[in-house]
Parts: structure tokens; C-alpha cells; sequence
């Protein structure tokens, strides 16, 4: 018996032994660092308010290390360099504050990107600094620190960033939860050598021209298109639709987002006028209905398409080892809405939606370390660090006085890039736009569909339009 | 006659007392195991049981972006989001019905195209001949990529009109250049090619290692019995690899269902509403739409489904038990 007794201990034992290395690694601590191998044990502080934040940071750095980690977007066009970046950067940071220890990991997808903010919202764990792209959504969880006056002050002040680009930091001025580090607007890529050839002398600045331009350009005997589409990809067909329909006067939702307007006559006529370059002007190939990014950026780069709307200055690297590499240039997008000589009422001139990336601090980080990542951020997007950014992974710096006296960002097109983002407009600050993106897509590829199986007729984007509307406005709150 | 009645006893006694020592040391050496048994069943708890528990209670929450901080107070809703589900599903409109029918149908016509076609390739490598492990390794290729390479590449061959297959179809002029392989109704059939191209390895291994397992006395016996190949094959081949078989059809089957990773790469989101599987139906409306809880009832949808073929799977098996028993 007693044999026995001691067995059933044993395995009692054994699985209570498992039980807790399984809690333990489910339900570890806050403060409990495990990203790129490293774990360590940080001093998290319990207080949430900003003024104590200074003075806990102060005492607990004399203790013992704090280590922040970093979750980073994936630079995918050049991981490398990223890597030596980030790496050379955190050994200089390091060197700065030797009370804080960075370690640091990537996502490398907008899904991932996703899925990584719901897990630390639903969780409580997860990176002291997350890099995401889209903020409304990341805002809408409340899993995020709301930064104050003396938060802003910590990291350079908000007089240190383009001031369209805080536009989406948060719904207001005193509800901001994003820290840009870099810019990314959006302008018109043209291939210099086929404007050449086909006597184009400048870039067009209305659609109306845009049109005529690509008409001339195109030559579908040699597979040779003005333009191009790509209604097969998640996120392209909201961003050209929505900057179309803004100069139109409209936009997706109104103005306190509780009324979906994806159905309005402005988001109807840009949509219409987008498949127009398939269907009525022919200045996009057919080919394109199911296309995603990748596939029309490769056309570009075959020299099958002239122009390609709405691409951000991170396409550069890749033009730069295309066989256009000495033939693109950067223009302004028109503004002009098709078949008019001025913006209609109501109509505004944009030419880039605010887009970008920031750093958001997770809730869950506190004390010691929430200031040890407010010192990371405003060494981030300091001069040096933001100009390092752009000469080793080519993007944009965020930080305004990193263009004064600098020649590398003196560049014709990188000051155009500046002037689109001195115009930048953002789109709406609503939870909800992940369900816009994704209802928009669904109609856009919809009229694909139809269109490439003859099947569409008028007034089937009005009725696809108004199925997505009817679909956003039940999830909005 | 007392005294040896007393004997008797006390030997019945003797007997009896044994045999119970016995029968309790036999039925605790049979529980002792048992008590071994309880880190898996923790295990098996907290990997299996809590999530799906979880997965239940989501499926009844109002849980989004806006209750995700605070999920276990969520509004409880319900049945509600079932109902949606079978009324709703992604931006396309396509329902959770909608879905479980194309994976459905992806699910069992890509099994059955790929379950002759594994057999038969099976077959021929089983025998040995010159070069037969260059064509083994071979038949294994497209099993060893991974899925969203073999996503990837079938993508580029079906892009319209610069696409392998439509430049082919044009030149034997079976179809036209412009035929859309990966938007509208083609795109049931493209995702039914590029994942049968990629899975019916799976059928031949399956096949091969039953195949391999059958005894060659059994086909000498029967040659010598006068039997020919074709007699030999339904006589002795199938009835041997006919459990085996059964089993790879049913895994197939449940392995199409899920595939989730081949339609996201090949058609991005949303998807045509003709390969819209269920899985990208609940990935959508979870993690890009953010109704965690609508997502969450359709997974439980799903997981009611599979249960069909897993029923039968697991009955089966106890027939399979049963026979070697």
C-alpha cells in the first residue's frame, strides 16, 4: 500500500510539476522578457501616472537593468540592413543609458501585425514597443498608453514630428497613442523614357489629363499600358478610391463616424471611374483584374505600365534594381476629379492619405520601464537616428529638422515627398476601418469578377457599394 | 469430521483471502498506470479542452476590437452570432453556409482526384525497378514544398493571359487566352488544381507503405493458381490496402477542409465568393473585421462538421481494432 501510495504521489506530483511549468510559462509576469532568446526578470513599476513614471525609472535604473523589447514591421526589401540598423542603434542607445537593456523582434506581415496586437490586448503580455502601421484600430482596443504633455515633452515635443502626421496618432490632441517614426506618402511613379517616347513633356495634374496621357501611352499590341489596376489586393483599391473620392467631396464614412457613406455618389463615381481604365478608356490591360500589388509593381517594372498611382517612397529600393532603375520619377498625384477644369464643392485637393508608421506603448508596461521606452523612442526619432533610418533602410524621417542642411534629403523627389505630406489628409480615425478596408475590397473585387467574366452592367457598383455600406454601418459604434 | 470441516474452511479461507490478494494486486498493477496518465490528461486539458471551452464561450460573447481588453465581461449574446453566421459571413456577403458548401465540395473533389491518381502512381513505383528511387523522391516533391510555395507558383501560372496555363489552354485551344483563373467562378477549380498538385503525395505514401507491407508469397500463390495481374490487383491489392486507403481518403478529406494557407496566397482577400473556404471566411471575420465572436461561432460551425468524417473515422478505427484482434 504504502508502495502504492508513494507511486500515486509521484505521478500526483509529476502533474502538478507540469501543471506549473505550464502556468508559469502561460502566465508569466509582466516584466518577464523572452523576445530573441533573452529572459529576464525587469522591475515593472505599478504606477500610471505620468509624473511618478520619472522618478520609479530613476530609482529602479540605479537598481537593477530595465530591458524593453521591441516588435518592429519586417523590412522586407532589405532585412539585412534593418538588422545592422536596429543592431548599431541599440549598441549606441545601450552605450547612452547603460541602465536600460533593448532586445528586439519582427512581424512581417499585416496579418501578423494584427494578430500580435489583438494577442497583447486579450493578454496583457507582449513587447514594451510595438511598430504598428494603421493606429485607429490599435486605438480601438484601449491596450495603449494615452501619451500626456509631459509624455510628448519626453520624446522631443510634438513640434519634432510633421504635424500631419500626428493627425493620426489619435482621434484628438489629447487622446494621442502614436508616435510617428517615419513618413510614407503617396505620390504618382511614371516611367521618364515612355513619357519620352510617346512626347509627353510633364506628369499629368488632373485625371482628365491623366486619362489623355495614358491613351497616348498605351499600345495594346505590344502589351504596353498607361496605367493599371490591381482589384485583387486587400488594401490597394481603398487607398487610390479614397483619395478619388475625397477630391470628389466624399469620403467612406462621415465626419463623427457613425454613418457609413461608402455608397454615396463621390465613392460611386471614383470607383466607377477606376474600372473605367479597364472597361471604357482601355488605358489598363484586362490582365489586371486579378491583380494584387506585387503583380502591378512587377508590370512597372517589366515596363508594361507608364504610370502607377498612389506609391510611397518605400518602392524606391526595388525601382533602384528594376530595369527601370534609371527611368522613374516621382510626380504629384492629380487633383483634379476626371472630366473637370476645378475641384468640385466640397471636393478637397489630396494627394496622399497621413500614412506611416508609429510606435505604441502597450498598457501592461509601467514604471521603469514605460520611461526606459519613452528614452528609446525619443532617441529613435532624434536627427541622427532618423537620418541612419533613411540611409540605411530608405525611409522617410518623421523628425522635420532632419531635412534642414541635409543633402542626401535635398533630392527633387524627396522634396516633392514632403510637400504631398505638408498636404497629407487623414482618413478616418474610426475602430472600424479594418471592416471599411475589407468591405470596399469585396465590392472592388466584385466588379472584377464581373467585369471579367462580362457580366457586369450599369449599376452594379452602386448595388456592390451599397451592400458594403449596409454591411459597415451594423458594425459601427 | 468438525476438525476437517474446520480445515476446509480455513483452507477455503486460506484460498479465498489469496485469490483477493491477488485479484487487488492485479487490479493495482492495472491502476497503477493509470495515475501516469495524469500529465497527459492535463495536457490534453489545457491544449484541447480550455481553448475549446473558450472557443465556445467567445462563440456566444459580442467580442471585437472595442471588448477585447475586458473579453471576459463582453455582452453576451447568445446564439445571436450563429444566427449571423448563417446569415452573414465576410464583406462579399458570403455566408458561413456559403463556405461550408465550397469547402465542402473543394474538400471532396480534390480527395477524389488525387486518390486515383496516388494509388496508381503507388503502384508503380512498389516493384522494383532501375531509377525507382530517383522517381520515389520525385513523386515526393511536391509533398515536401511548402504550401504557400506551391500557392505562390500556381498563382503565376494561372495570372490571366501571361500565365502558363492560359498560354498553354490558348495553344491547344481548348480556352481562351483570357480566361480568369483567379477571380470568379474558375477560381473553385484553380485552388482545386494547385492543392491536388501539392497533396496527392500524401495518398501515395499512404498506399506505398501499405503496398510494401503485403507479402509476395501471397501474389506467387495466386500466380501459380493461374491468376492474372488484374485478378491479383482486386484480389490480394485491394483487399489489403483497402483499410489504409480508407484511412488516407478520410485524413485527405479533413486535411482539404482545413486549408486555409493555399486560397489566402493564391487569392488574397477578400476571395472570390467561389473560393471562399470556410477557414478564410473565419480568418476574415476574425482577425480582419474583428468580430472575434462571429469568427468563433463559425469555427464552432466547423468544428460540427468535421466531426462527421471524424465519427468515421474513429468508428474505423474500432472496426480496424476489431479485425486485428
Amino acid at each position: 500500500m504504502r508502495k502504492h501510495a508513494k507511486r500515486a504521489l509521484l505521478g500526483a506530483a509529476m502533474g502538478l510539476g507540469s501543471s506549473f511549468a505550464l502556468v508559469a510559462c502561460t502566465t508569466m509576469p509582466q516584466g518577464v522578457n523572452t523576445s530573441n532568446g533573452s529572459a529576464e526578470v525587469k522591475p515593472g513599476g505599478t504606477s500610471t501616472a505620468s509624473a511618478t513614471h520619472a522618478n520609479t525609472a530613476h530609482e529602479n535604473a540605479s537598481i537593477s537593468p530595465v530591458t524593453i523589447s521591441l516588435s518592429l514591421g519586417l523590412i522586407t526589401s532589405n532585412p539585412q540592413g534593418q538588422k545592422k540598423m536596429v543592431n548599431d542603434m541599440i549598441a549606441k542607445f545601450e552605450k547612452q543609458n547603460p541602465g536600460i537593456k533593448v532586445t528586439w523582434s519582427t512581424w512581417d506581415s499585416a496579418s501578423q501585425e494584427d494578430t500580435d496586437i489583438e494577442t497583447m490586448t486579450a493578454t496583457g503580455q507582449g513587447p514594451t514597443i510595438m511598430d504598428v502601421g494603421p493606429i485607429p484600430t490599435a486605438y480601438a482596443t484601449h491596450g495603449f498608453h494615452v501619451l500626456s504633455a509631459a509624455d510628448w515633452k519626453a520624446i522631443g515635443g510634438k513640434s519634432r514630428y510633421f504635424a500631419k502626421q500626428l493627425t493620426m496618432s489619435g482621434p484628438s490632441a489629447s487622446q494621442e497613442i502614436g508616435i510617428p517614426w517615419e513618413i510614407n506618402p503617396f505620390a504618382l511613379v511614371y516611367n521618364k523614357k515612355m513619357f519620352q517616347e510617346a512626347g509627353i513633356k510633364s506628369p499629368p495634374t488632373t485625371w482628365t489629363q491623366f486619362v489623355k496621357d495614358a491613351q497616348k501611352l498605351t499600345k495594346p499590341s505590344k502589351d504596353q499600358w498607361g496605367t493599371g489596376i490591381d482589384p485583387a489586393d486587400s488594401i490597394d483599391p481603398w487607398h487610390i478610391n479614397w483619395v478619388m473620392a475625397k477630391q470628389l467631396g466624399g469620403d467612406f464614412l462621415n465626419s463623427n463616424y457613425t454613418k457609413a457613406t461608402l455608397n454615396s455618389k463621390p465613392v460611386q463615381t471614383a470607383l466607377s471611374f477606376w474600372f473605367d481604365w479597364v472597361n471604357k478608356f482601355k488605358i489598363a490591360s484586362p490582365n489586371d483584374l486579378d491583380y494584387k500589388s506585387t503583380d502591378l509593381v512587377s508590370a512597372f517594372q517589366n515596363q508594361k505600365i507608364a504610370m502607377l498611382p498612389m506609391q510611397s517612397y518605400a518602392f524606391v529600393p526595388s525601382l533602384n534594381a528594376s530595369a527601370v532603375k534609371n527611368d522613374w520619377a516621382y510626380a504629384p498625384m492629380p487633383t483634379i476629379p476626371y472630366g473637370m477644369s476645378k475641384l468640385p464643392k466640397g471636393g478637397t485637393p489630396v494627394q496622399t492619405f497621413t500614412s506611416g508608421d508609429f510606435l505604441v506603448i502597450p498598457t501592461y508596461v509601467q514604471g521603469a520601464q514605460y520611461q526606459a521606452a519613452l528614452k528609446w523612442i525619443n532617441f529613435f526619432t532624434s536627427v541622427p537616428q532618423q537620418r541612419e533610418i533613411f540611409n540605411s533602410i530608405g525611409y522617410l524621417p518623421v523628425n522635420v529638422d532632419a531635412y534642414k542642411n541635409y543633402k542626401p534629403l535635398e533630392t527633387p523627389t524627396i522634396s516633392m515627398l514632403e510637400q504631398a505630406e505638408n498636404h497629407a489628409y487623414p482618413y478616418p480615425f474610426s475602430g472600424n476601418w479594418g471592416n471599411v478596408e475589407v468591405a470596399f475590397g469585396g465590392a472592388a473585387n466584385q466588379i472584377a469578377d464581373e467585369i471579367a467574366t462580362k457580366t457586369y452592367k450599369n449599376g452594379d457598383i452602386a448595388s456592390a457599394l451599397n451592400a458594403a455600406n449596409e454591411q459597415i454601418q451594423n458594425t459601427l459604434q | 469430521m468438525r476438525g476437517e470441516g474446520v480445515q476446509v474452511d480455513f483452507a477455503e479461507t486460506t484460498a479465498t483471502s489469496t485469490g483477493a490478494k491477488a485479484s487487488r494486486k492485479r487490479r493495482s498493477a492495472n491502476r497503477m498506470p493509470m495515475w501516469m496518465l495524469f500529465p497527459t490528461l492535463f495536457l490534453l486539458l489545457l491544449i484541447i479542452v480550455v481553448p475549446f471551452l473558450i472557443a465556445v464561450y467567445t462563440s456566444l460573447i459580442d467580442l471585437n476590437q472595442y471588448t477585447l481588453i475586458h473579453w471576459v465581461r463582453a455582452p453576451f449574446v447568445g446564439l445571436g452570432n450563429f444566427i449571423d453566421a448563417l446569415k452573414q459571413g465576410s464583406a462579399l456577403g458570403a455566408s458561413a453556409l456559403r463556405s461550408v458548401w465550397v469547402s465542402v465540395s473543394f474538400s471532396l473533389v480534390t480527395t477524389a482526384i488525387i486518390t486515383p491518381v496516388g494509388v496508381m502512381a503507388a503502384l508503380m513505383v512498389n516493384k522494383p525497378f532501375r531509377g525507382r528511387k530517383w522517381i520515389r523522391a520525385l513523386f515526393l516533391l511536391p509533398y515536401v514544398l511548402p504550401v504557400f510555395v506551391i500557392a505562390l507558383v500556381w498563382r503565376l501560372l494561372f495570372l490571366n493571359g501571361t500565365g502558363l496555363i492560359d498560354q498553354v489552354l490558348s495553344w491547344l485551344h481548348i480556352a481562351n487566352k483570357s480566361t480568369y483563373w483567379l477571380i470568379g467562378p474558375h477560381t473553385f477549380w484553380a485552388m482545386v488544381i494547385a492543392d491536388a498538385w501539392g497533396s496527392w503525395p500524401f495518398i501515395y505514401l499512404m498506399v506505398l507503405a501499405a503496398l510494401q507491407s503485403i507479402s509476395t508469397d501471397q501474389y506467387e500463390s495466386a500466380y501459380m493458381d493461374g491468376a492474372g495481374p488484374v485478378r491479383s490487383f482486386f484480389s490480394i491489392t485491394v483487399p489489403n490496402i483497402r483499410s489504409i486507403l480508407g484511412l488516407a481518403v478520410l485524413l485527405s478529406t479533413l486535411n482539404h477542409f482545413n486549408n486555409f494557407t493555399l486560397p489566402f496566397i493564391m487569392f488574397g482577400t477578400p476571395p472570390s465568393p467561389q473560393a471562399d473556404v470556410l477557414p478564410l471566411n473565419v480568418y476574415i471575420t476574425s482577425f480582419q473585421t474583428f468580430n472575434f465572436g462571429l469568427g468563433a461561432a463559425m469555427s464552432i460551425i466547423t468544428l460540427i462538421i468535421m466531426m462527421i468524417p471524424a465519427i468515421f473515422y474513429i468508428r474505423m478505427l474500432k472496426i480496424g481494432e476489431g479485425a486485428t484482434r
